[in-house]
Formats: structure tokens, C-alpha cells, sequence
């Protein structure tokens, strides 16, 4: 059998997952390597939105009519990751008249369905917009989850024969006689069934041709294979409320700005978000002002925000490119567009392409185009079937919702788990006896952990991706330890715990950013029962120094006081005794017998 | 008409409690007025005096390390004499249900975690499962309850070094629950011994665990051995299975917790302490610088209670005793000052186990446990501040949190019992 | 320092108890109302779970915390599902009371029950017809009224007993309460109404059912004892209060008897009367449940002036020094604080009372619930559930001094009665008896 051309993908977000998917399902010999986990970079950290258009048919037209088209397609192929909300942009009595009828006009061009509602009809929709708006346009906005996503295209991908390599770094693009014809991973530590390297082994792996789809890290890809490639990343706040204020995706209805969409996801609404360049897309300031901006400018729109309690903020960088000469001011100006840079036909390097731009609605439209050019540079013809062949959990998912109440799970949970696992489902939920929830915020079962595990490993960090567990307002206090325990028998004690201190240190990252009201008391009672009752700060398991267990309380075994400590008296004979007071002026302050 | 008496203590925590009883034994009319229940329904039920200080432990004499705490803290203001004060309350409160009173010594108990921490005063349920003995346990969890794996805590307790060997089985409960049943409903079938094929709950379970039995001098379950009934339950499972049964503490819910809490209140009765219980204390009216009432908001209607002193024991950030916004943090009911940095990024650090400014946030005593203002003074002549609501300590991280409650309710109910009854 | 130099000195408005939310009604004309963001305020303490007594006789209900905060939360819009445990909540409200957080439990629940009820129960179902029947309680106890004796031999009746049973699923373990030869309302015209006129004291009383039909000596223990203090007492017509509407989701009932309990009552406000309740459930719906379940002109103002008698009398009598000179014959008394009391924080105002009183023992028999909610030990399905959440009253009513219950819950007193074959007395009667 004639072997088939390799390509080499770089990256593990959707972009990249969705061209190994495109290419293994075109028949060609896939490998993809991602440094972290998948979605370790921007596809992870996004607020969710699938695109109606709605948000470009005034400034960027091709754009929306993108978006518009891939937000069909992906409601009949992931109809799992995909909550179709509806979205509004809504008028303040502020905000201009013509730029609402320039949105209403734009939306009709682009072929967006647009329908003008009044103040009432609106409040109608979203009870808790503010009283005062004037008026909004209804859109097909939605939600994705983009985790669930990324997940089920590199679970495709490996279904028609891809290899996919995460915690495996790109250290070098390997260059020979001008060409590119492979990189040098260093594979790092990390588990999981795409985990088959050593950490610190360092793996050569060449193939036909190359594909960059790092997104903001476009650029040191391009550095190590010597060509420039002007990503100018730009990050984004994303604030998480606790509860879903809204079930629409709820945009102000004006120029752009900061702060201007709220997007129910999931068990949450996202607020989103800033525009700011930053030099480095893995180290950049992370800001209060920002999350203030946030709840401030937001709560225009719904009110109840202002008092709202939010779980915890994240930040994502957005892979923006302009061509070369372009220079724009402000990032917020920067094309949404994506690019595809061929580097033999821009650099006179053959053998790689970048992918930089776009938005994670047209991702499959863009892997579908990079794949097309990959084809004709392997000469290869095959055609592209990723808008209809449905993702795993997506296929049958309408009939799924029919019985998703079963499984001998309360009816919420029950109906949670399915959506999460889509077609899976029946076969998830089932494989557990007895199945109790794990964690009861996000309604996860311990048979939802398990099967995630199988694509985890130890990282549980990925099973909350996968599962969402950790991730409602108690952010793991209550739930971190249990998901641990869910690793055993498979894995040992000293993992579980360093499993669970990563998990523990993850979710306290972005928990500081909700520090106040409700949220810091959730997190008093989360260290108290993490620190106090548990004393993981102090485990005895991990410090260096042996105890002395004989030195402590051993019952009153041995009458008498076997720990050698001088007695102060001990009074469980319930007498009034007194000990001097030997060291009262070191202890300072009220005496106790005044 | 106001309710009055001589001692209002606002909360219904260990702190709440003990000053009353502290209160109470200066022959003063003490009123406790609680709102809901309070944080010991989250804790463990074990009395942590002191595990750590000064970069030092786990302090096997809690006495020892109280040098070494920080500038601030309360145990300071009381002083040794009111650490011990506060546990001799306490011993006399919950009598025999509590162990550890025969020594300054802590025990190192082992939480459902699998970590051992240091602790002064730990439930008669507990005492055969301290890590500080030896003897080798076999520890049982169960299927269904996610919280306690005993084959990873018995591993934990190996890796911590313990001198006897553990080990743990994860075994089927003789009846069958829904996975989401609660442990009350565990404890209850233990507590009635209800009916399950071929016996009854308690000769079932003590079957299953003696087959998992090898040898092991102890035997522990995660602390759901029944409820009203618990002694009995112990003692048949113990009898049965011919070796010691223990009970290891658990985070919320925790059952070990609400004991406690039915202890204290029992006392609390016992000492002809008045009890108004499920309404918030929300505001006040003061004179000359004295609290003269206390206004409850009895479901949306201010009702008054006026006392001569009032000592305030609402708790910490769990317990509402503070309340935070974006900008500041507050006392809500006399609105304490309570020093915070600006910018809130300050309140926590980075490491999820650094050294929280969150975590010692509260008012700021004077040398009789008097709350005071910016400027040092007491923000009132008989207002004092007892737990969770006073400042300076991370109780969570020195492992002191109930001896903090103890020590400042017993001196701040003897400072307002002994001022009222002058 | 004074009271003026005190910072963030709060002001008392209804929520300054907890950090509430204004829930809006989803959906015009109907009852659904959006509570997910009640779910704010939980931070998954458990102290609600723990206090269900529920949960701890029946692992079908998941407990509170999963009926309330978490159900709310993981709530869409579109979502017409609730669990069908909700219908095994017996809505005593003690999460309410153990919540340290302000999380809206019962009235998570009660909306969840009614949704479930108006969307998912089949209105023919014999479940719907029962639970319908024992929520009016009021109708069918007027019918009864009309022919006590009759009705008395009926009910009693040991074949009616077991008809009710297998057609309607209301035990025959029980018996049912008798209605009493003279209503209260009867006794009321009879004597001619109030015997006492004041300008200055006045208050409007709100008997219920049970203390009209069933135990009238409870109401003309009120109205003596207030009228002893110089209050002028009205009775103005009035419908139940709702909590067995409340309980079997039941929500268009419960708000059709609001609406003419709010308007009989919340006009008297303004001519200075205040509203007091003998049955603690009737003054927590009045103070709780109705401004939180119902939007009608007044009903704010009629919760806030709602109160439970003893508890009325100690805020504005000096009511401690009136029992301390009193006294009465040597009894000696088992109370059990009924779970809607301790809510209102008035669990142990009967204890501390009489105990000053000469002549009187009285031991609180612990905290736990009675199990009959209502009508919940009502259920023929419930029944056991029931008499085990009350074995622990049962048994500490055993071991008290006391050979007679007290309690102000007519319906725990049914279950006092039941489990222990003890008589049981309300406080207003012993204080009736020691002041009037």
C-alpha cells in the first residue's frame, strides 16, 4: 500500500485539532503536537460565544458572513458543545440610532436573521435587563464550549488514524537544504493517553509538511524556523458569574468597546472582555481594573450585576495578525480576519504554513481551507467532509434529549450529563455502580471523572476541562479532594496528592480575582477546610523533617504525661486550676484574673 | 419594652457559646442571641489549640509555640491563662465526650484526608484512631460516600510515617441508598440498627469488615457511626468485630461538628443561659459611648434586647461575623474597624497556602477584648469581641482555630459577666 | 465615642439580613419566578442537609441543599424538569433556619414544588387529588363543622378510615382530628364579640383552622389573655393561611386565600392593630411566605406587623414579671418547639417563660422535628417516614418529667398525641391559666 504524504500540525486548540481532523479524515498521515494539554492556549480561554455575525455586520462584513454560515454547520455537527441561546444587542437610550439601523441593515446583508424588539418584548426575553433600554435586535448568537470541542476533534482525528502528542514542545523547526521538513519536540511531563514520550526526551519528527496553527505563539514558531510572522496578541478579560443572569447572549448595541457582551455558558455567564496588546502571550499583567470594568460597565445592561457574585476571572490573548506595512493604532482595530501565510510563496521557505487570526466560530472553515492548500501542495485529492460527518457525542444527539432525564439520576443532573456527554451519554453513565456525584455545584458523577480520566490521566486539570467539575461558585473547596480520590487504585497516594495540589493551585489562580463579598467567604471556608481540617498546608506526608509521634498524646495509655512536656496543669477533672503566670510580659495583655 | 439582661452575647459558634458559659459563671443573666447555625457544623469536632508557629511544628505542646505567633494575635491578649481558662469551659461543658484533657500534650489525629494534625481536645469517638498511638488500623470507607477513600488515607498515613502500619478497603453499606444519600441517613439507619437481608445494619457491616479484617488492632469509618445512638453503635460494632472502633473526622457535613454544637447548647441550658435563637442582630443604639441595645431584625421587625454588656462573637468570614464588597471589609453590626489593605490583590497571595491577609482579617482588641477604632481606643466602654470576628490569627494555618474561640470567650464572658455583676 | 462616630452603622430594611435578591417573575401571570440567583449566596456549608429531618429517614430526598440552591443553579430557562423528589420535602423550613448564609431555601423549594405541581403532576392522579384534598384542610373542615358529631363518628370510623386509605392515600393509621361541637367563630358572636375597647391596644387575631374547628379553647385562650392586658381583640373573616397550599404545591390556592386574608387584615394597619397568630405555621406564612411567594398590594405591610402571641405579649408586656408573681397548680410539662417557631425564633420563649412560673416543670424535649409537617405524616406513603423522624420527640417526651406535651403547632400536637397518647396544651392555655 502506498504510504500516505505526513503533515505535522503544531498546536492543539481548535484551530489545529480541527486540521488534524480535516486531514486524518482526508486520509492523510497526521501528527500533531500541542506543548501543553489541549486548549492549553487561547481556545481554552475564550468566553464561548458562537458567532451569529451579529457582532460584525457593521465593521467587518466578510467576517460575519463567515460566521453566520459555520454557526449552522456547527450546530448540526456538535450539537453536544453548541447551546443555542439566541442573542440580543441592546440599545441603551445612549447608544446612537444609526448605528442600531446600520447593525439591523448589516445583519440583513450578511444574511444574519435579524428581528428589531421592543424595550418590552425584550425584558420579555431577559427579564432582568435594565428598565431603561430602548430597544434590541434578536440574532442567532449561541454558546460553545470549546473544550468539549477541541476534544471531540482530536478524538475524531485519532478515529482515522492521527497521532496526537500533547506536553510536547516544539524546541526547533527543523530547516534543510531551505525546506522544512519536521520539528525537534521536547516532550515534557505530563499524562494521558496523548502522552507517549519521556519527560525531557527529546523526539525528532519530520513529515511532508508542516502546519502552524499556535495561534498567538505564531510568532516563536516562526522564530525557530527563521521567518517573522507579526502576531500582535492581544489579552481579554473574562469574568465568571456564579449563576446565569441571563440565558442569551446579551451584546450592547454599539461601536466597539470593552465590556460590552454577556454570555450564559453552561451553569455561568461570562462578561467579556478588554482589548489590550501585550508583548508576551504566556506573561502579562492580569488586572483588578479590568474585572471592575467588568461588573461597572455591564451592570448598564443588567443591573443585578453590581451586587451579582462572580466565581473568577480569566484572561485570554487573542491571536490578532495585520500583513506586514499595516500598522494599526489600536488592537481594538485590528482585523478579526484569519491569514493564511504560505512561508515558500512570503519567505521563500517551502514546506510550512502559518494559520494566524480568525475566531474559534470559523475554525472549521479555516482548517478546511488550510487543509485544501496542504492537499494541493501534497498533491493529494481528497475531498473535505468535516461540515458533515457529525463529532463523537454529536451524532443522534436529538434523540438523545428525549431520554436524557434517565440513568437513575436526579432529573437535573441527569439532564446536565447529558449535554455535557452528548450521544456518550448511555454509555458513560452506565459504566458506574454505585454513581454518586462527585461534584454537586456542576452536577458531575464520579462515572463522568472516570471516563474523563481516560483522556486525563493524572491531570485533573483536564478532567475539570472535560467534565467541568471544580469549576461552580465553590470552587473545589468541597469537591478537589474527591476528584483526587477518584484516581486510585489506578495511580498512587504521592500522585493523587501532587494531582490534587496542581488541581487546588489552578483553581486558586483565577479564584483571587473574585475575592470579595460571598466569594471570599466561600473562600475562608474553602482554606479552613483545606488548611484546618485537612491541614494540607502542613501534610506531614510531604515535609522533609520525621515526626516524633512519641512526643505526642498517645491516649493516656502511659498515666501520667508521656510527652515530657512540663505540665501546666492539666484540668479534665473540671477543677478551677490556675498555673502561674510565668511569661506575662511576652504575652502582654489582659491578665486573666482581674 | 426591651428584653434585658445583664450579658448579651450576639453568635452561636464555640466562641458565642463559651463566653456565655463564661459569663454565666460570674452569676450574671446572660442572653446568647444566634441567628443560623453556626461554622461548627463545617469543622471537623476536633479543638485545635495551637499546631504551628513561628515556621515551627507540629508543636507537640501547643503552650510552647505561643511566643513564637505573630504581633496581633489573641493569644496575646489572653495570655496562657486564658487558653487554659477557655479549655477548662470547654472540658466542663462537654465532659466525657471529649478526650485530650489529661495532658498539655497535642494528639495527632488523622482527618479523612489521610494528613495527621495536631489537636488538643478530640471526641471520645476519636480517641482509638489517634495516629500518636500504635497499633495497626485498618480503615474502612464506603462505595458511595466520595469523601473519604480509606485505601489512599491508610497510604497517606504510611507516607506521614506513622509508628504502626494502616490499611484501607472500600466496602459495600449493608443497606442500599440512592448514591446521593446523605450521611445523616447512614448515622440514622445505625442509630435504629434498621432491618437489610439476613440481619440487621450493625451485624451486617461489622460481618463485612470482619472478613476485611487481618490481623489490625483498631478498625476506623469515616465519623457517620450513628447520631443519637452513637455510643451503642460503637460499642456493638466494637464488640462485634472484637477490636476498638473509631471515628474519623470529616469536613462538612460534619456530624462530629453538630454533636458539639448539641453539647454546647446543652450546657449553655444547663447553666440557665436564655437563648434566642434564628434572628439577626443588625443594629444597635448606643449612649455615652455604651452599647444600651441591640436590634434584632425578627423577620423584618426591629425588636430590642438591651443588656449591659455585650460581647460580640459573630465569627470570621464564614460565619458573617465580617462582610466584604470590592472596596472594604466591615463589621456589620457595630461597624468595627477592621484594617484591610487597599487593593483587595493584597487580601490573598498568590500560593493557594501562602499567608492569606484574608485570614487574620478582623477587629482589633484592646487588652480587654475591647474592638477598637482607628485611633486605638475602644469603640465602646462595654462592647467586647470574642472567635471568629477578632483579627490577627490564621487560625486555619496554626491549626488554633477552636482554641481562640475558647480563649477569648472565656475571657471576654468573665470581663462582661464580672462588669455587669459589679 | 458616640453612637454617631460608629461606621457602616446599618439601617433595618427587609433584607438587610441577608444579601437578597429581587426574584421577578419570568413569565407574566403565573407563579414561576427566577431564584437561580438565590444560589449566590450558597457556599455549600451543608448545614441544611444535616438539618433535614427528611433526608435522614429517606435516602429518596436528596435534601435541601440539592432541592435548592444547586437545582435553581444548574437551572435553563427552557428546562421544564423539576426532580420529582421535591414532593417528599415536608416543608418544616429547617434549612432556613440553618442556612448561616441567606440562601432562600423554602422559597427555592415552594416554587419548585409549585412548578412541578402545575407542570409535571397529572391532575387526575389520585397523589393530585389527595394532596389537594389535605391542603384546603379549611374546606373540609367547615363542611365537617356543620355536623360535628356526625362527622366525628365518620371520620372515626374505622371503614371510612381504610376507604381513605386505599382511595385517597391518607393513612387510617391516624385519626382525625374531631371538630369541636362550637366553633371558635360560634363562641365568638355568641359572647358578642370584643369585650374590651382601646384606642391604644389593638389587635386583629388569626385563629386558622385548627384553632376554629378543632381546638376553639386555644382561641378563647387569646382572646382572655389579651383582653386581660387592656387589647382590644377583632377576628375578621378569614381563609387558611396557606402553609398546607404551600406544602403540596399548591400555589393558585394559597394565593387566592392571601389575596382575602391580606385584604381583611392589612386595612386594620393603618387603625393601629396588629395582627397575632396562635398557630406558629399561620405567622410564618403570613411573615415569610407570603411576601416572598406573592405580589399583592399590602402583604408587605401585613408581614411586618404579623406576630405569634407569646412573642407579642413579651415585646410589648412585661410579661416576665407578671408570671414570676403568678402561679399556678403543680404540672409539669414536655415542649416540643414546633420546626415554623424556631424559624421565627421563638423555640425557647414558651421554656425561659415558664420557668419563672411557680407551680411549673418544663423541659424542652430537644430540637428535633415532630415528622408530621402538616400534612405530610398525613400521607399514607409518608406515614412511616414520618413517625421515624418523630421516634426521637416521642422518645425524649418519654423521658421527661412531663406527663403533658406543650407546643404551639396544631399539627404537632396531633403528632405528640399520636406517638405518646400524652394530652397536649398550647401555652396560651397555661398562661391563660396562671394570668386571666
Amino acid at each position: 500500500m502506498k504510504k500516505s504524504p505526513s503533515v505535522l500540525v503544531i498546536g492543539g486548540g481548535s484551530t489545529g485539532t480541527g486540521i488534524a481532523r480535516d486531514l486524518a479524515m482526508r486520509g492523510l498521515d497526521v501528527t500533531l503536537v500541542e506543548k501543553g494539554n489541549l486548549t492549553h492556549g487561547t481556545t481554552g480561554r475564550m468566553h464561548g460565544l458562537l458567532h451569529s455575525g451579529g457582532r460584525y455586520a457593521v465593521s467587518d462584513q466578510p467576517s460575519a458572513k463567515e460566521c453566520i454560515e459555520e454557526n449552522r454547520v456547527l450546530r448540526r455537527i456538535a450539537g453536544h458543545c453548541v447551546e443555542m441561546t439566541g442573542g440580543l444587542f441592546v440599545q441603551r437610550p445612549e447608544d446612537s440610532d444609526e448605528y442600531f439601523e446600520k447593525k439591523l441593515e448589516g445583519c440583513r446583508e450578511c444574511g444574519i436573521p435579524a428581528e428589531v424588539l421592543s424595550a418590552e418584548e425584550a425584558r420579555e426575553i431577559e427579564p432582568y435587563l435594565a428598565k431603561d433600554i430602548k430597544r434590541a435586535i434578536k440574532v442567532p448568537d449561541g454558546a460553545v464550549d470549546p473544550f468539549r470541542l477541541c476534544v471531540a476533534n482530536a478524538a475524531s482525528a485519532v478515529e482515522h488514524g492521527a497521532r496526537i502528542e500533547t506536553h510536547s514542545e516544539v524546541t526547533d523547526v527543523l530547516v534543510e537544504d531551505g525546506e522544512v521538513v519536521g520539528v525537534e519536540v521536547t516532550h515534557q511531563t505530563g499524562t494521558g493517553p496523548y502522552v507517549h514520550g519521556e519527560p525531557g526526551e527529546v523526539e525528532e519528527i519530520r513529515a511532508d509538511y508542516v502546519v502552524n496553527a499556535t495561534g498567538a505563539w505564531a510568532g516563536q514558531i516562526g522564530d525557530l524556523a527563521g521567518v517573522d510572522v507579526e502576531v500582535r496578541p492581544s489579552k481579554g478579560v473574562m469574568t465568571i458569574m456564579n449563576t446565569r443572569q441571563v440565558d442569551t447572549v446579551v451584546n450592547r448595541c454599539r461601536p466597539k468597546g470593552d465590556a460590552d457582551i454577556i454570555v450564559p455558558h453552561e451553569t455561568t455567564c461570562i462578561l467579556g472582555t478588554t482589548d489590550e496588546e501585550v508583548e508576551d502571550p504566556e506573561d502579562y499583567p492580569e488586572e483588578g481594573w479590568e474585572v471592575d470594568l467588568m461588573i461597572e460597565t455591564l451592570s448598564e445592561l443588567v443591573p443585578m450585576l453590581a451586587e451579582a457574585r462572580t466565581i473568577r476571572s480569566f484572561w485570554g490573548v487573542r491571536p490578532l495578525y495585520e500583513p506586514p506595512g499595516t500598522g494599526t493604532e489600536d488592537p481594538t482595530d485590528i482585523t478579526r480576519e484569519f491569514f493564511l501565510l504560505d512561508h515558500d510563496d512570503r519567505d521563500d521557505l517551502p514546506g510550512m504554513t502559518s494559520i494566524v487570526g480568525g475566531k474559534l466560530t470559523t475554525y472549521r472553515m479555516m482548517a478546511e481551507q488550510i487543509s485544501d492548500h496542504v492537499c494541493e501542495k501534497l498533491d493529494v485529492e481528497a475531498e473535505c467532509r468535516t461540515a458533515d460527518v457529525p463529532l463523537p457525542g454529536s451524532e443522534d444527539f436529538t434523540v438523545l434529549r428525549d431520554y436524557m432525564d434517565d440513568f437513575g439520576l436526579r432529573s437535573p443532573i441527569g439532564r446536565r450529563s447529558a449535554q455535557r456527554l452528548g450521544s456518550r451519554a448511555d454509555e458513560v453513565l452506565n459504566s458506574v455502580d454505585p454513581n454518586p456525584v462527585v461534584c454537586e455545584c456542576e452536577a458531575v458523577t464520579r462515572a463522568e471523572i472516570q471516563d474523563s480520566l481516560d483522556t486525563a490521566g493524572t491531570e485533573l486539570n483536564s478532567v475539570r476541562i472535560q467534565t467541568r467539575a471544580s469549576m461552580g461558585n465553590c470552587q473545589g473547596a468541597i469537591c478537589c479532594h474527591r476528584m483526587a480520590n477518584e484516581l486510585a487504585p489506578e495511580y498512587d497516594e504521592e500522585t493523587i496528592r501532587a494531582s490534587l495540589d496542581d488541581l487546588y493551585q489552578e483553581r486558586w489562580k483565577g479564584e483571587r480575582h473574585a475575592m470579595w463579598g460571598t466569594q471570599l467567604s466561600q473562600t475562608a471556608l474553602k482554606h479552613m477546610l483545606h488548611a484546618a481540617t485537612m491541614n494540607r498546608d502542613e501534610d506531614p506526608a510531604a515535609a522533609d523533617a520525621d515526626i516524633d509521634f512519641a512526643a505526642f498524646d498517645d491516649g493516656g495509655a502511659s498515666e501520667g504525661d508521656a510527652s515530657g512536656v512540663a505540665s501546666g496543669g492539666a484540668v479534665a477533672d473540671g477543677g478551677r486550676e490556675r498555673t502561674d503566670r510565668a511569661d506575662d510580659d511576652a504575652l502582654g495583655g489582659a491578665d486573666g484574673d482581674n | 419594652m426591651a428584653i434585658t439582661d445583664d450579658v448579651l452575647v450576639i453568635g452561636g459558634g464555640i466562641a458565642a457559646c463559651t463566653a456565655a458559659l463564661s459569663a454565666a459563671e460570674t452569676g450574671a443573666r446572660v442572653r446568647l442571641l444566634a441567628h443560623k447555625k453556626s461554622t461548627l457544623r463545617q469543622a471537623s469536632g476536633l479543638v485545635d489549640v495551637l499546631g504551628y508557629a513561628g515556621g515551627d511544628g507540629p508543636l507537640s505542646d501547643p503552650y510552647a509555640g505561643l511566643d513564637a505567633l505573630p504581633e496581633g494575635h489573641p493569644y496575646h491578649v489572653v495570655g496562657e491563662d486564658g487558653v487554659r481558662a477557655g479549655l477548662r469551659i470547654f472540658d466542663e461543658a462537654v465532659g466525657d465526650a471529649y478526650r485530650g484533657g489529661h495532658t498539655d500534650s497535642n494528639a495527632l489525629v488523622m482527618t479523612h484526608g489521610g494528613a495527621v494534625k495536631p489537636t488538643a481536645r478530640y471526641p471520645e469517638s476519636v480517641a482509638p484512631g489517634l495516629a500518636s498511638t500504635s497499633g495497626d488500623m485498618l480503615l474502612v470507607g464506603f462505595a458511595g460516600l466520595t469523601d473519604f477513600d480509606a485505601p489512599v488515607a491508610a497510604d497517606h498515613l504510611t507516607a506521614a510515617g506513622v509508628p504502626f502500619s494502616p490499611r484501607g478497603v472500600t466496602v459495600e453499606f449493608p443497606k442500599r441508598f440512592r448514591a446521593d444519600a446523605k450521611v445523616t441517613r447512614f448515622a440514622k439507619a445505625l442509630d435504629r440498627d434498621e432491618d437489610v437481608d439476613g440481619g440487621t445494619v450493625r451485624s451486617a457491616l461489622a460481618d463485612t469488615v470482619a472478613e476485611e479484617l487481618d490481623g489490625e488492632s483498631r478498625v476506623g469509618f469515616p465519623a457517620m457511626l450513628g447520631d443519637d445512638h452513637d455510643e451503642e453503635v460503637r460499642a456493638e460494632l466494637s464488640d462485634r468485630l472484637g477490636v476498638p472502633v473509631f471515628e474519623v473526622p470529616t469536613g462538612p457535613p460534619s456530624l462530629l461538628g453538630l454533636k458539639l454544637e448539641d453539647m454546647l447548647f446543652d450546657a449553655l441550658d444547663e447553666a440557665g443561659v436564655r437563648i434566642s435563637a434564628g434572628n439577626p442582630a443588625v443594629d444597635f443604639e448606643a449612649e455615652d459611648g455604651r452599647v444600651e441595645t441591640v436590634v434584632v431584625d425578627q423577620k423584618s421587625r426591629p425588636t430590642p434586647y438591651s443588656a449591659d454588656q455585650v460581647v460580640l462573637a459573630t465569627g470570621g468570614l464564614v460565619g458573617k461575623g465580617l462582610d466584604s464588597d470590592r472596596e472594604s471589609v466591615t463589621e456589620p453590626v457595630f461597624g468595627c474597624h477592621v484594617p484591610h489593605p487597599e487593593d483587595r490583590y493584597d487580601w490573598s497571595e498568590p500560593e493557594a497556602f501562602g499567608d492569606h491577609a484574608f485570614a487574620r482579617f478582623g477587629v482589633v482588641p484592646d487588652d480587654e477584648l475591647r474592638p477598637t477604632g482607628e485611633d486605638g481606643e475602644p469603640h465602646f466602654e462595654n462592647l467586647r469581641a470574642a472567635g471568629g470576628v477578632v483579627g490577627g490569627a490564621d487560625v486555619a494555618r496554626e491549626k488554633s482555630a477552636s482554641g481562640v474561640s475558647l480563649a477569648t470567650g472565656a475571657v471576654a464572658g468573665r470581663l462582661a459577666g464580672e462588669e455587669a455583676t459589679r | 465615642m458616640s453612637d454617631a462616630e460608629s461606621p457602616g452603622n446599618p439601617t433595618l430594611t427587609p433584607d438587610a439580613q441577608t444579601d437578597d435578591f429581587e426574584a421577578v417573575e419570568v413569565f407574566p401571570d403565573s407563579t414561576d419566578m427566577d431564584l437561580r440567583p438565590g444560589a449566590d449566596n450558597c457556599y455549600k456549608c451543608t448545614a441544611c442537609d444535616v438539618s433535614c429531618p427528611v433526608a435522614e429517614v429517606d435516602d429518596e430526598f436528596p435534601g435541601p441543599k440539592f432541592q435548592g440552591p444547586e437545582q435553581w443553579r444548574l437551572k435553563r430557562k427552557e428546562d421544564e424538569a423539576v426532580d420529582d423528589s421535591i414532593m417528599s420535602c415536608s416543608n418544616c423550613m429547617r434549612c432556613d433556619d440553618a442556612c448561616p448564609s441567606g440562601v432562600p431555601l423554602s422559597q427555592m423549594h415552594n416554587t419548585a414544588r409549585g412548578e412541578y405541581v402545575d407542570e409535571e403532576m397529572d391532575k387526575l392522579s389520585r397523589e393530585y387529588i389527595r394532596n389537594r384534598i389535605l391542603a384546603n384542610y379549611g374546606t373540609l373542615a367547615q363542611l365537617g363543622s356543620m355536623f360535628p358529631r356526625l362527622a366525628n363518628a365518620v371520620m372515626g370510623n374505622s371503614v371510612v378510615q381504610r376507604i381513605n386509605e386505599k382511595v385517597l392515600g391518607i393513612t387510617a393509621e391516624r385519626d382525625f382530628p374531631e371538630f369541636a361541637t362550637q366553633t371558635f367563630r360560634e363562641w365568638w358572636n355568641e359572647r358578642g364579640g370584643p369585650q374590651v375597647r382601646s384606642e391604644e391596644k389593638r389587635v386583629a387575631y388569626f385563629h386558622g383552622c385548627y384553632s376554629n374547628y378543632n381546638t376553639p379553647e386555644v382561641g378563647k385562650a387569646m382572646v382572655r389573655l389579651f383582653e386581660s392586658f387592656g387589647y382590644e381583640v377583632v377576628v375578621p373573616k378569614q381563609r387558611c393561611s396557606g402553609t398546607p397550599m404551600f406544602a403540596n404545591g399548591m400555589l393558585d390556592d394559597a394565593k387566592r386565600a392571601a389575596g382575602i386574608n391580606v385584604e381583611n387584615f392589612a386595612g386594620l394597619i393603618p387603625e393601629g392593630y396588629d395582627i397575632i397568630a396562635s398557630c406558629t405555621s399561620c405567622s410564618m406564612s403570613l411573615r415569610q411566605e407570603y411576601p416572598e411567594l406573592f405580589d399583592i398590594d399590602g402583604i408587605e405591610d401585613l408581614s411586618a406587623h404579623t406576630y405569634e402571641a407569646l412573642e407579642y405579649l413579651r415585646i410589648h408586656e412585661d410579661l416576665e414579671s407578671e408570671v414570676r408573681e403568678a402561679s399556678v397548680e403543680d404540672q409539669s410539662f414536655a415542649y416540643h418547639a414546633p420546626c415554623h417557631g424556631r424559624n421565627q425564633g421563638l423555640d425557647r420563649q414558651a421554656v425561659e417563660l415558664f420557668r419563672q412560673l411557680d407551680g411549673v416543670d418544663i423541659e424542652d424535649v430537644g430540637d428535633s422535628c415532630s415528622g408530621i409537617s402538616g400534612t405530610y405524616g398525613w400521607k399514607e406513603e409518608k406515614y412511616d417516614k414520618s413517625m421515624q423522624i418523630g421516634a426521637d420527640m416521642f422518645d425524649h417526651m418519654e423521658h421527661a418529667q412531663g406527663d403533658v406535651g406543650m407546643t404551639e403547632c396544631p399539627t404537632c400536637s396531633m403528632q405528640m398525641e399520636h406517638g405518646t397518647g400524652y394530652d397536649i396544651k398550647h401555652p396560651l392555655q397555661l398562661l391563660e391559666e396562671a394570668l386571666v
